[in-house]
């Protein structure tokens, strides 16, 4: 995939839904790969399980994480990220429902990029969704690329 | 006079007063670990008549399972002879009354070298009551803590889950708006409006909500808190959400209180934003906010000269919920006082309100120093 992408970590498809329109009526062009429980996130990442023979070289620019997942929550994908040698630099943001203090203080301890709690009021929601897409898609320059057997 | 008084009473009736005006039960016994001496005391707490006692081994007052190791210990005292407590620090203790009952048991020790060897004076108090108290202490507060948890993740899970449905269902109808306008009329369009604004709503009162219980469950960090600063930036805010009114505020200086900055801060914004709120409906309105001497201890105030409310109602003001306004008057989830109080209590004052309906109403709080 050479152009830019976005991973969607979300296993509500409302919210998958109204995300993918904000994303539109941005503007955002870039192709969204949706991901719907946390295990799969990590398989996406290194190419395995549901993902075998992805290229894990080929990092999305930014991973939009819930954090109520099934069978692996977010912020063990967090972790799973950061202990990763192609992922663990990749611009990760917890996109969530709330924004109780332990939630923040977990997922910066493990190392977000930002947190962003989705608004009810769509309008706020959709507002949310395209500022974080410019600024992670064009205004923010990405981590080189790491290659693989990096330790 | 009786006889007594005439002739006073000599040093053996005086030990054996001394003995019986103690509230404990004592013991003496002698290097054989023999009973000697029984006070009224230990007559009654265990039940035996004195002439059941005296002269019997010590050890018909100890429960049968620790008996094979007590001659042995009493050697070991009456070698080591100094006073100690026994029992109370960690070490359960339990005699044994004639009718085979047991009871818990403090024990203090005295050694007396006696001609005819080492005696030991035992003091023994029943300790049921203060063992009972304990464990109904310890209950409780395993009951307050496993609570306290269950709330939390009560919290947690309202915080996550309930706010997402509110989300597609406020999300979707914006989206019928949006792509489906030519196919609604003025009437779909308003319900679909009355949706969206309801689905807020309830996002707002979940928010509220959280936020009221999160006083609860949050600890309190108490430092030197500067009201008047805080009051002043809540306002300065409300003047810029609100360019377009013109409302005089008096911020009273020096208003500092031994408080947790953070739930002060949640506080004065629900009361500031309920006088910024009530006063929109007046031109030139003024909020002020100050401290005064309230029954010989200060009390802060945050007063507006804006809707007020009437007397009667004064009482439900902190309940969460209640509105003393309709909603098309003046928009609120009843949540705001409710947490106002709970902080105040939680500092140990006391909050109370004054107002009349159209005049106005002041609200009052106590920040006791810890």
């Amino acid at each position: 995939m050479a152009e830019k992408h976005v991973l969607l970590v979300e296993d509500n498809p409302d919210d998958e839904a109204l995300t993918l329109r904000a994303l539109k009526k941005a503007h955002i062009l870039n192709p969204v790969i949706v991901v719907r429980d946390g295990a799969e996130a990590v398989e996406y990442l290194l190419g395995s399980g549901r993902h075998a023979g992805r290229d894990p070289e080929d990092t999305p620019q930014v991973i939009l994480l819930d954090l109520n997942l099934p069978l692996l929550g977010g912020l063990d994908v967090l972790k799973k990220i950061r202990a990763d040698a192609h992922a663990k630099l990749l611009p990760v943001v917890v996109l969530t429902s709330s924004k109780e203090e332990e939630d923040l203080v977990a997922s910066y301890s493990l190392g977000a990029n930002s947190y962003v709690r989705k608004p009810v009021d769509f309008a706020e929601f959709a507002e949310a969704v395209r500022k974080l897409g410019l600024f992670w898609l064009l205004v923010n320059e990405s981590p080189p690329p790491l290659r693989g057997g990096g330790s | 006079m009786s006889d007594e008084q005439n002739e006073g009473i000599g040093p053996e009736s005086f030990f054996e007063k001394l003995l019986n005006a103690t509230p404990d039960a004592i013991v003496i016994v002698d290097a054989e670990g023999r009973i000697r001496i029984a006070n009224d005391q230990a007559i009654a707490l265990f039940g035996y008549g004195r002439e059941e006692m005296i002269g019997q081994v010590v050890e018909m007052l100890i429960p049968e399972r620790f008996r094979g190791a007590h001659p042995g210990h009493r050697g070991g005292y009456s070698t080591g002879a100094r006073a100690r407590p026994m029992g109370r620090s960690g070490m359960s203790l339990f005699g044994l009354r004639k009718d085979g009952s047991e009871f818990p048991a403090a024990i203090s020790l005295s050694p007396a070298q006696m001609r005819e060897g080492s005696w030991a004076i035992t003091a023994v108090r029943d300790v049921s009551q203060e063992v009972a108290q304990e464990a109904a202490l310890r209950r409780a507060n395993e009951t307050a803590i496993a609570a306290n948890r269950e709330l939390e993740a009560f919290s947690y899970s309202v915080a996550h889950d309930l706010r997402s449905p509110l989300r597609s269902i406020d999300g979707f109808s914006q989206a019928l708006l949006e792509d489906y306008t030519d196919k609604l009329d003025g009437d779909g369009k308003d319900y679909l409006n009355r949706v969206r604004a309801a689905a807020q709503r309830m996002a707002r009162l979940i928010d509220d909500l959280l936020s009221l219980s999160r006083v609860t469950r949050s600890e309190l960090h108490r430092s030197r808190v500067d009201l008047s600063e805080i009051a002043r930036e809540i306002l300065a805010g409300l003047r810029r959400g609100h360019a377009d009114r013109e409302v005089s505020v008096i911020v009273h200086d020096g208003l500092v209180a031994d408080a947790d900055a953070r739930l002060i801060g949640v506080a004065l914004e629900n009361l500031l934003a309920n006088a910024w709120k009530f006063t929109s409906r007046k031109n030139g309105a003024t909020i002020e906010v100050g401290s005064a001497v309230v029954n010989g201890q200060r009390a802060f105030f945050v007063r507006d000269d804006g809707a007020g409310f009437d007397m009667t109602y004064a009482n439900k003001l902190f309940t969460a919920f209640q509105r003393l306004h309709a909603k098309a008057e003046f928009d609120g989830t009843g949540i705001g006082l409710a947490t106002v109080q709970r902080i105040v209590l939680r500092h140990g004052g006391r909050v109370w309100a004054e107002g009349a309906v159209d005049r106005g109403a002041t609200f009052w709080f106590t920040l006791p120093a810890s």
